[in-house]
């Protein structure tokens, strides 16, 4: 089999001077626009990422429209506001009493319990949006002129994630491998290219190498809680201190890990006999969370020259409006208001076109290259396109619960 | 120009097909010539660009009503700028026939939905849940609720309660004037709050807040014994406890619109919107006729109480906070007016200057 399979590189092309013009024009005008753009925006922003994304010597291609998604939008906010709006109520009956000034340790709790249970409440739609969000980008995403594709089980999505989940939590991230696989593989394996199906291979057990440093650092920091329940603060501290540092970097050195473990286990299925198509990755955690504090870095740096340079010019303009000593109009005042809250939305726009730029590109574009596939002889001329799907809220509810991520 | 070698994707299969692409004589289309099989002819003003790379040109065949999946993906440099320069309409987005007027409605009908959620169901819900409050939850909420916006309107620091014992039992004895032998549903607990602002509002529960400034505004004791009544009136239709409801429903909806689906904004907006009570139109009639009905009761005068929205409706530009959520001073006056009974002052003349010292 191995003779006669070649390992194809997935490359990502752009630099941060090709994306930086397209976020920050479209991100400015969808601030002028009150946030209606923002879906053309969206569409505009992932034409140009996927297209920078290359197996072998064809691109992705993202089909979506920025109208698609402002009706899926439409669509989901009056979902959402019946959703919303009977929840928010129904906690406000039964939490009338001490929602707003609770008297006792007891209603503190229950007010703190309240509050927690509307967020609680939001979490099975975003669960569910989540899914259908991946299913849209799947169905609109492209390669060779054959489409991607997902089946419609958002709910089955949102129970599996809700269990494991509470499992993950519970457990102290020790089950944290067994949300991660089953997740996966529930959506991997209601994926397909065109005729071609997706399959997860591998088991939840594999991604305990993947883990490994943040179990240490759990470790580290339960030892610790038990020193300082015997009363030994600094000691305990010291070693609660490290075992907390040592898991967060676990933590996303597990996530760049899990992702090469699932890659490599993913297999593309033609119906038939034919040998699958593989999948291979290897990207190194440490690498990614390099990339992280660089461009953060980097974001700090050039989003406070930014942020300097426009308001101080809203300063300045702010002082000529309102004139030296005297009573300054309602006018002036209501004039000042509105150009600190443009400059406010724009900063805002700065920020995340700088952190689209120098963070989630550059990070996107080591996780993308660092993926080879093996395609088997004649796999590709096997292949064929599969029917249209189309969502009908495209991925409206992922946008009204603002869980887009970055792309 | 001769043919170049370019790459074709047909649309129906995952294999690449290397073909001869050239101009026609006449410079209106491609030709597309495969290995095998017949040439294709893809005309220029049908072509719409998929990726403009550096390096290369990947274009589709647009035609309407029909989706043409097949890809053309050229990197001969001459080709490229050739296509780029001739067809007209390369980077257009096409938009399908009857978009307009589907995207048109689907606007409206979210509008719509959202309108009648906001305006009809909400209210519907809250005033059942209101209802269905029980007295003692509502009396507890009224008291966190007047506690809240004595902070509110203190920036933070505690505001003073007015306790002068002369000025709270002249109030007192307007209360009773007011209310003795009318059968009201609550006990009521009216306050004065020492603040600047002209205001008084209802909170749930049987609550009345009167802040200070009312008091220095206000001309003679039967003002503020119009102003009471009116609020009195809200105390006794619940109009205070419905609003909070109906805040707190639709501080969800728009909470999803500003992009916070916690939740936490929400008890927040409820509690400000409260302060501004903004009721509708016809729980501020409601109220004032109960006021009315109220003062006659208690045989007095209302000509205080239309005097009371004559001066207010005289003062723009200044505009007292009371005024503002109550609209229609003038006609609301005459309406005072128009009822008008004589009867004896409110309060005796010793009573109302201990009620305007109260916060002394």
């Amino acid at each position: 089999m191995t003779a006669d399979v070649q390992p194809v590189q997935v490359t990502y092309r752009a630099d941060a001077a090709a994306l930086f013009p397209l976020a920050l024009g479209t991100g400015l005008l969808s601030v002028v626009t009150l946030g209606i753009y923002r879906f053309w925006a969206k569409a505009r922003i992932r034409r140009f990422v996927w297209s920078q994304i290359r197996v072998g010597d064809d691109a992705l291609e993202f089909t979506g429209t920025g109208l698609e998604m402002f009706l899926g939008f439409l669509l989901a906010v009056v979902v959402l506001a019946v959703y919303l709006a009977g929840i928010q109520l129904l906690l406000f009956f039964f939490g009338i009493r001490f929602i707003f000034a609770p008297e006792t340790p007891l209603e503190e709790a229950m007010q703190a319990g309240s509050i927690g249970l509307s967020f609680l409440a939001a979490v099975p739609l975003m669960l569910v949006a989540l899914y259908r969000a991946r299913r849209y980008r799947m169905n609109r995403t492209r390669l060779r002129g054959i489409r991607f594709g997902m089946e419609n089980a958002g709910l089955g999505y949102m129970i599996r994630a809700l269990v494991y989940g509470v499992l993950a939590v519970v457990s102290l991230g020790i089950l944290w491998p067994l949300m991660t696989y089953r997740l996966e593989a529930y959506m991997t394996d209601r994926s397909h290219w065109g005729s071609a199906r997706f399959r997860q291979g591998g088991a939840w057990g594999g991604l305990y190498a993947a883990l490994r440093p943040y179990l240490i650092g759990l470790g580290f920091l339960l030892v610790g809680a038990v020193f300082l329940a015997l009363g030994e603060a600094w000691f305990g501290g010291v070693v609660v201190a490290m075992g907390t540092i040592w898991a967060l970097f676990g933590m996303a050195l597990y996530q760049t890990r899990a992702f090469g473990y699932l890659t490599s286990h993913k297999s593309l299925i033609l119906p038939g006999p034919a040998a699958p198509m593989h999948f291979g990755a290897a990207p190194r955690g440490g690498r990614v969370i390099w990339l992280y504090i660089k461009g953060g870095f980097i974001v700090l740096l050039l989003a406070s020259v930014a942020s300097g340079m426009l308001f101080g010019a809203v300063g300045m303009m702010s002082a000529q409006i309102l004139g030296f000593g005297g009573e300054p109009s309602a006018f002036a005042i209501a004039e000042v208001a509105v150009i600190g809250a443009v400059a406010y939305l724009v900063f805002l726009s700065v920020f995340g076109t700088l952190s689209l730029v120098f963070i989630s590109q550059p990070i996107l574009g080591y996780l993308a290259g660092s993926v080879q596939v093996f395609v088997p002889t004649g796999f590709l001329d096997a292949l064929h396109q599969a029917r249209a799907e189309v969502g009908a809220d495209a991925d409206g509810f992922a946008d009204a619960l603002d869980i887009g991520g970055a792309f | 120009m001769g043919p170049v070698e370019a790459a074709f994707y047909d649309g129906q299969s995952a294999a690449r097909r290397v073909v001869q692409v050239a101009a026609t004589s006449d410079g209106r289309s491609l030709v597309i010539q495969p290995e095998q099989g017949a040439a294709i002819n893809w005309p220029l003003v049908d072509l719409r660009a998929v990726e403009d790379a550096a390096d290369r040109l990947v274009i589709t065949l647009h035609r309407a009503g029909d989706t043409v999946e097949a890809r053309l993906i050229l990197t001969d440099p001459a080709l490229i700028a050739w296509v780029k320069s001739t067809a007209p309409d390369l980077h257009r987005r096409d938009v399908a026939a009857g978009t307009l007027p589907k995207v048109a409605l689907r606007i409206a009908a979210a509008l719509g939905a959202v309108a009648v959620i906001l305006f009809v169901l909400l209210p519907a819900i809250s005033d059942r849940l209101a209802a269905a409050l029980p007295r003692d939850q509502e009396v507890a909420f009224g008291k966190a609720v007047v506690r809240q916006m004595s902070e509110f309107l203190g920036e933070g620091q505690a505001v003073l309660v007015c306790e002068n014992p002369a000025g709270v039992s002249a109030l007192d004895r307007m209360v009773s004037r007011l209310t003795d032998g009318q059968g009201l549903g609550y006990d009521l607990q009216v306050v004065v709050i020492d603040s600047p602002i002209v205001n008084a509002f209802a909170a749930p529960g049987g609550h009345v807040v009167i802040l200070r400034g009312l008091l220095d505004e206000a001309q003679s004791a039967d003002e503020v014994a119009g102003v009471l009544a009116h609020e009195i009136g809200h105390v006794e239709s619940r109009d205070a406890t419905r609003l909070a409801f109906r805040a707190a429903g639709s501080a969800g909806i728009l909470s999803l619109l500003f992009g916070d689906v916690s939740g936490g904004a929400a008890i927040t907006l409820a509690g400000n919107h409260l302060m501004n009570a903004a009721y509708t139109r016809e729980a501020e009639s409601a109220a004032d006729s109960f006021a009315l009905r109220l003062l006659s009761g208690a045989g007095i005068g209302t000509a205080g109480f239309a005097a009371f929205f004559d001066r207010i409706d005289g003062m723009d530009g200044d505009m007292p906070a009371y005024l503002s959520t109550h609209p229609d001073s003038a006609l609301r006056a005459a309406q005072a007016r128009a009822a008008g009974t004589a009867g004896t002052p409110a309060l005796s003349d010793p009573d109302w200057q201990a009620l305007r010292a109260i916060c002394g």
